[in-house]
């Protein structure tokens, strides 16, 4: 089920994605070739890229050609797509994952000593903090952290993703970009986690616990933790999808080569091959990555085990 | 043994750390200033290296860089000088003979560099491809008949009617770049990515969106002297990314906004470079559309827009001001322009006389870049002072620009263009022709004469017979208060006090190879 809701949620991302191109003004036949381009030559070049095409056939070309990992090309240099998508999609990846990482790490214990200290000072600390969190924008922590880390106190380095193959530079590239992104899910996550640990405090097996002299950090880090984070872990998920393909503004002002700077660049100038193997790519991992937190879910939540189980067996 | 710190060695340790690494004991080594490398900011990536489809100038600045032409630019000049050819001479209005400096050659193994290499150059720009499509420069050799190769260093280039811009369009600039028959029959479509040439420097590397490397080449043997061994160039979309990049010593020359120059002025071992532009920025209507077919409500647009207050508030009053088309460093510059003062009651009456006393509403269309809309502000309120209600229209790039294809510019009421310039008048004049009208004539202003006009000055040789055509041209448009100019644009640089960089007055133009020590 899960499976073809996924392959639908692509095919559909795709339809969507060749619609607009239909639909929004401009196109890369008339930026690629410029001001003096007669209207011949970009009627020709519509033609030869394939833009005259009805959409079914324009689809239909795409994923078929995709599904072989042709992604087409750039239509102003020539290169291959799926180069320009692999050799962006790494730094990315390491972009969303720290900036997650980082969320985790410090909304995690954020939230969980909100919760064990309900309306007390640290709380409405916490709460302060996290609503300011949540509600500062990427693009100004991002030039915040610039000023200050890497003018100022020349700490870490302003532009790109670090050298290839020297993971040690490529880390300290990623520190601030990844702060910048991390600041508003770190509020995120502190607020979700206190509500449901809340929640799950209150629960009656939690009661007997306690009833039964169980220590209270058993009860919280052994039993009341885990189904706590299920709600944090479903947002988490769709989390890491949007951070793969929307960190653009962390992307652009970081000046990192990523996949959001990467589509950001070519929707400018209407270059829609690289608009659209890129978009592709983010659907598809957005798509895996909420795969993957719902299998988490059986792991994690063994009432979801259970229900599994008696699925299994009612079907067979 | 152990070791166990107590709370207070370990703030103490703490603050030590803290207090170096704010005085700067654990910063990183900045950027080095040794004279043998350079970082330049460009303000997107290379896109296409081959010069017949070039996208702008940050792929041409390598590419004149990389290859060489029969002549190139002389920085900070609209001259020319020799560069691969040891002569050139303007034969007749319709003929060039060069000669080829002996023993130039290609790089990565492809030999010599001969008068066959500059007709196959040259000669595809008239030709249409395998797949029989033309170059998108086409139109930059458009006077071209043919080159013919009368030794294996010499030839002559003839033309179909006399092209005065050929030197400085063409020739000078990315359209007269030499690249070898060879590498091109070799590398097919790669030759937008690959750049084999003969000139001062070699195409090293390039790590698309992060950086290209340039490296002088050993093998050089024209004129020009490159001071720096290598020039790094880091494509950097973001303004106050480069800026802070820049302060941080991440790079070592940028652009900047001319707004920010008293900051940049203030900055240690930093020195401000400033050049007026020959680009051209003006507003106008749709004069096909009512009311503005109506030329007394043209003309009331004209004195009711404040020129001087969109300078001042949308340009920081940094910009100086354009009175008409060209450019006061171009040929055809009109100096005694008309300088049209903001005049309410006489903007009043006109509209008044074209039956419109109760004003009107209209659209204003302008990019969303932040200056555009800037003046937009300001045209909507002084236009709102005679009646008229401006709707503003702000569009991306894409969705722009694309109003010069399929007639886009039919739609347009009112519009803010800006256009950047080259350093023939006739590259300026040509979009305002009647055969631009649904293309990039958005005024959609149509004159006979204006269009005969543009085509002589095309062919004209005669300096001083130019300069009164291209006079007379600007003044037709004057006439017609369809054009209300605004600036010619300014550009500013910053580079650190060691660097001088070699530029062109039109401020898109940089020679790689003239950047030097200060």
């Amino acid at each position: 089920m899960k499976l073809t809701a996924a392959a639908v949620a692509v095919v559909g991302a795709v339809l969507l994605l060749l619609s607009l191109t239909l639909l929004i003004p401009g196109d890369p036949a008339t930026m690629l070739l410029g001001p003096r381009a007669t209207p011949e030559t970009v009627a020709a070049l519509k033609a030869e890229m394939g833009l005259d095409l009805p959409l079914p056939t324009r689809l239909a070309q795409f994923l078929g050609r995709a599904a072989t990992g042709d992604l087409g090309v750039d239509i102003f240099s020539g290169r291959p797509v799926s180069t320009m998508v692999l050799q962006a999609l790494p730094n990315t990846i390491l972009l969303a994952v720290s900036a997650i990482l980082l969320a985790i790490l410090f909304g995690l214990p954020l939230g969980t000593i909100a919760a064990l200290k309900p309306d007390s000072i640290a709380d409405q600390a916490i709460a302060f903090l996290s609503v300011g969190f949540v509600s500062a924008p990427s693009f100004v922590n991002s030039i915040f952290l610039l000023l200050v880390f890497a003018l100022w106190l020349n700490w870490f380095p302003v532009l790109g993703a670090g050298t290839a193959g020297d993971p040690l530079d490529q880390l300290w590239h990623v520190v601030l970009p990844a702060v910048a992104l991390a600041v508003g899910w770190i509020g995120y996550i502190a607020r979700l986690l206190r509500s449901s640990l809340l929640e799950v405090l209150n629960e009656p097996y939690v009661r007997t616990m306690r009833a039964y002299g169980v220590p209270e950090s058993v009860i919280v880090l052994k039993y009341a933790l885990k189904p706590a984070c299920i709600p944090t872990l479903a947002i988490l998920g769709i989390g890491v999808g949007e951070l793969l393909g929307g960190a653009v503004f962390a992307e652009v002002i970081f000046n990192r080569p990523g996949l959001g700077s990467l589509i950001y660049g070519a929707i400018a100038v209407r270059n829609y091959p690289v608009v659209q193997g890129g978009v592709l790519v983010v659907v598809l991992l957005f798509v895996a990555t909420n795969f993957l937190v719902d299998l988490s879910y059986l792991w994690i939540d063994p009432r979801a085990r259970a229900r599994l189980a008696l699925a299994g067996e009612r079907s067979a | 043994m152990s070791y166990a710190a107590t709370r207070r060695q370990v703030l103490a340790g703490g603050s030590a750390l803290l207090a170096a690494a704010t005085t700067g004991l654990l910063r990183p080594t900045p950027a080095s200033a040794a004279p043998d490398k350079i970082v330049v900011r460009v303000d997107r990536d290379l896109a296409n290296l081959d010069p017949a489809n070039r996208t702008g100038p940050i792929d041409v600045n390598v590419l004149n860089a990389v290859q060489q032409g029969l002549i190139a630019f002389k920085p900070g000049s609209t001259d020319w000088q020799l560069d691969a050819a040891e002569e050139i001479k303007q034969v007749s209005d319709t003929e060039i003979s060069f000669k080829l400096r002996p023993g130039l050659t290609f790089t990565d193994g492809y030999g010599d560099l001969t008068a066959e290499d500059v007709k196959f150059s040259f000669e595809r720009f008239i030709k249409p491809d395998s797949a029989g499509k033309m170059v998108d420069y086409a139109s930059d050799w458009g006077a071209l008949d043919h080159v013919e190769v009368t030794g294996p260093l010499t030839g002559r280039i003839l033309l179909k009617s006399a092209a005065p811009a050929l030197w400085v369009i063409t020739l000078a600039d990315g359209s007269g770049r030499i690249i070898s028959k060879k590498a091109f029959e070799k590398l097919g479509d790669k030759i937008a990515s690959t750049v084999i040439g003969s000139g001062p420097y070699i195409f090293k590397e390039w790590k698309p969106r992060e950086q290209f490397v340039l490296e002088i080449n050993p093998d050089y043997k024209g004129p020009i002297k490159p001071f720096f061994k290598q020039i790094v160039g880091r494509p950097i979309q973001e303004q106050k990314t480069s800026d802070i990049a820049f302060q941080a010593n991440e790079i070592d020359f940028e652009r900047f906004e001319p707004e920010n120059k008293k900051a940049f002025s203030a900055l240690p071992d930093t020195s401000v470079v400033e050049l007026q532009g020959i680009d051209y920025v003006w507003f106008g209507p749709n004069i096909e559309k009512k009311p503005f077919d109506d030329i007394r409500v043209r003309q009331a647009l004209r004195l009711a827009v404040d020129v001087d207050a969109i300078l001042a508030g949308a340009y920081a009053g940094l910009y100086p001001r354009a009175n008409a088309l060209l450019a006061p460093n171009l040929l055809g510059y009109w100096k005694e322009a008309p300088v049209y003062k903001r005049d309410l009651e006489t903007a009043k009456k006109l509209l008044a006389d074209a039956g419109l006393a109760d004003g009107f509403k209209t659209t204003l269309t302008v990019l969303s870049d932040a200056k555009p809309q800037a003046v937009a502000a300001i045209v909507q309120a002084n236009l709102a002072e005679v009646g008229i209600q401006v709707d503003i229209n702000t569009l991306d790039p894409g969705a722009y620009w694309a109003l010069g294809e399929k007639d886009g510019s039919k739609v347009l009421d009112l519009s803010l263009i800006e256009y950047s310039g080259k350093f023939d008048p006739s590259f300026q004049t040509q979009w305002f022709t009647s055969a631009q009208v649904g293309q990039w004539n958005w005024q959609r202003w149509k004159s006979k004469e204006f269009d005969d006009l543009d085509a002589q000055g095309a062919k004209t040789t005669d300096p001083k017979e130019r300069e009164a055509i291209y006079l007379k041209a600007q003044q037709l448009m004057d006439e017609s208060a369809a054009f209300v100019w605004i600036t010619h644009n300014v550009n500013t640089y910053a580079a650190k006090s060691w660097l001088k960089p070699g530029l062109l007055p039109n401020g898109n133009g940089w020679l790689y190879t003239a950047f030097s020590a200060a």
